[in-house]
């Protein structure tokens, strides 16, 4: 509770020092909403192209992260980083010592082949160094998956890093597909796919194969694994109608959590514990969250406000962001579940039609669409960075955690 | 395996296999748990690389007319059109859904696709649900209309395949359909 009186607190200021500051949207990232620790890096030295990739990489999750901000030529930083990256011919070899407030530091030696292991570097430094100086988790090594919508039954799958670099393509199906979700594992994909010329659940591991995970008459959709990786959320229509249920690998079955023959579900995200999931019904004729108790079967209507509340997503620290329709379109709002959605703020400083907010694994942070592309969000107030500047219609972003 | 769950699946077996699984559902659902008849559950590959979930409940997988049968396609019907966020049927669409429903009586080597479809707005995820409401209200009019429900088979599109382009409500009308795939056994 104290955490999210204080979360409120911060976000109010952040909010009102955005607008003050009126940091530019577009383009570059410009983080200047919450207050951040200066980093100076005059005193890396970096040589040839994959050390500059290196320092690049370095500055831009930095500044990403939320924390931190780089210190100008010349001017001092609370948090020094000191040492070299060296280019290797191929690769980069670093070595460093980051130093922060009353000379407490930690040293950083490694070595990386290839461009994608030159960025991973520097990625996996900023975070090293968001848990060791702020003790909170960092985002620069986690993955953000999402749909490029191509044309009529035609959209394909992407994969990018937090940062938007590395962008990969990793469906060629020329069908529809829909709703991906990463796995706990970080490595699978869930998604509603098309491939049969009918909606089938597939789990597709980045780089590998993938595997059918529900395949049954009618509906197959809203794959989602749970925390622990033991069961698997599901909106299936075998038994006459849209409902949602739990395939439990361990008790090898499949579970009924709903019954409403005459509505429909939509969108199931695991709570942290696994022991509850929030989801979208139009049982009251239009779609709002509802949050079931697993182990009960039981729901209850968490959304009141808005004519149509879907999307949620559940951060790691148990909050529920959510697409809201209040007016003509959406705005992603956060709440806290036990407080109901009259506690729910809507993220100012967004794009207008913004929608399918999906958490950073710092639960500070959120990635959401526009219709055309993607947007990081901060609830402390940062402004709204564009994740994707090439042309196409991005939506339905998840982000790993 | 617990008997319990055996029993109730036998309950939607029967559901499936009398061709009763909408009627059965809107009444009275059986408590909803299905038992997975395989042996060794592996949680990386459960059911096998691509085999899914077969053989719970029995008659709920497999069978799909798409894989089974061929595509007729020089017959067609007017798709079915219906008002925004809702699977009503509106009175004027019925006699399109009568005009099917004489068709499949007398072709009786025939079965029927219903595939639902939305207009662009909203949730993607949460119109692909309601698309399939759309197809199957079509098909609960049909079987209604004394077609043999083990005939009818649906599939949703949700707003992934609109059959025009662009935006504005003379656009999204037209978008918010059941269309009818016939199909040969």
């Amino acid at each position: 509770m104290v955490v999210v009186f204080v979360l409120i607190g911060v976000f109010c200021c952040g909010s009102a020092q955005a607008q003050g500051g009126g940091g530019e949207l577009l383009g570059r990232v410009v983080k200047e909403g919450a207050k951040k620790d200066a980093v100076s890096l005059s005193g890396l030295n970096v040589s040839g192209q994959n050390g500059q990739l290196f320092l690049t990489t370095l500055k831009r999750n930095l500044e990403l992260s939320g924390w931190f901000q780089i210190a100008g030529a010349g001017a001092g930083g609370g948090i020094t980083v000191n040492g070299s990256a060296a280019d290797t011919g191929g690769g980069v070899q670093s070595n460093c010592r980051v130093t922060w407030g009353g000379g407490q530091s930690f040293t950083w030696a490694r070595a990386s082949q290839g461009t994608a292991e030159v960025r991973r570097q520097a990625q996996e430094l900023v975070d090293e160094m968001v848990r060791r100086i702020r003790n909170e988790t960092g985002i620069a090594t986690s993955r953000i998956t999402f749909v490029n919508r191509m044309g009529s039954n035609h959209a394909e799958l992407y994969v990018c890093d937090a940062d938007g670099q590395g962008m990969m393509q990793i469906t060629q199906d020329k069908v529809a597909l829909v709703g991906p979700r990463w796995a706990p594992n970080k490595k699978d994909i869930l998604y509603t796919s098309f491939t049969k010329g009918y909606p089938t659940v597939l789990r597709h591991t980045v780089g590998g194969a993938r595997k059918t995970v529900a395949n049954f008459k009618g509906l197959n959709t809203g794959g989602a694994v749970s925390p622990d990786g033991t069961r698997v959320a599901l909106i299936l229509s075998f038994e006459g109608n849209p409902e949602l249920y739990v395939l439990d690998y361990a008790t090898a079955r499949v579970i009924r959590m709903t019954n409403t023959p005459h509505g429909v579900e939509a969108s199931p995200c695991w709570s942290p514990d696994g022991r509850s999931i929030v989801y979208v019904s139009d049982t009251s004729r239009s779609p709002q969250l509802y949050l079931l108790d697993v182990a009960s079967r039981q729901s209850k209507r968490l959304t009141y406000t808005g004519s149509e509340n879907v999307n949620p997503d559940w951060s790691a620290k148990g909050e529920i962001a959510y697409a809201t329709r209040r007016g003509g379109g959406y705005q992603i709002a956060v709440m806290d579940p036990a407080k109901g959605d009259a506690s729910a703020r809507i993220l100012t400083g967004a794009p207008d039609r913004s929608e399918h907010p999906s958490w950073a694994p710092d639960s500070r942070h959120l990635v959401c669409s526009d219709g055309s592309t993607l947007y990081i969000l901060d609830t402390l107030g940062d402004p709204a960075v564009r994740l994707i500047n090439v042309a196409g219609s991005w939506i339905s972003p998840d982000w790993s955690k | 395996m617990d008997m319990r769950f055996a029993v109730v699946a036998n309950v939607a077996l029967a559901c499936v296999l009398l061709g009763l699984s909408t009627g059965c559902s809107k009444n009275k659902k059986s408590d909803g748990e299905y038992v997975i008849p395989t042996g060794a559950v592996d949680i990386e590959n459960p059911f096998g690389d691509g085999m899914g979930l077969d053989g719970i409940p029995v008659g709920a997988i497999g069978g799909r007319f798409e894989d089974m049968c061929d595509r007729v396609t020089d017959i067609t019907f007017a798709p079915i059109y219906f008002a925004f966020d809702s699977y009503a049927l509106a009175p004027q669409e019925i006699a399109k859904i009568e005009q099917v429903a004489r068709h499949l009586q007398s072709n009786s080597r025939h079965v029927l696709v219903i595939e639902g479809h939305c207009d662009i707005r909203g949730s993607n995820e949460y119109n692909l649900a309601l698309g399939e409401n759309r197809a199957l209200a079509v098909r609960t009019h049909l079987v209604h209309l004394g077609v043999g429900p083990e005939r009818i088979q649906t599939r949703s599109f949700g707003s992934e395949k609109p059959a025009v382009a662009g935006t504005g409500e003379a656009v999204w009308r037209l978008n918010r359909r059941g269309e009818f795939a016939l199909y040969q056994k």
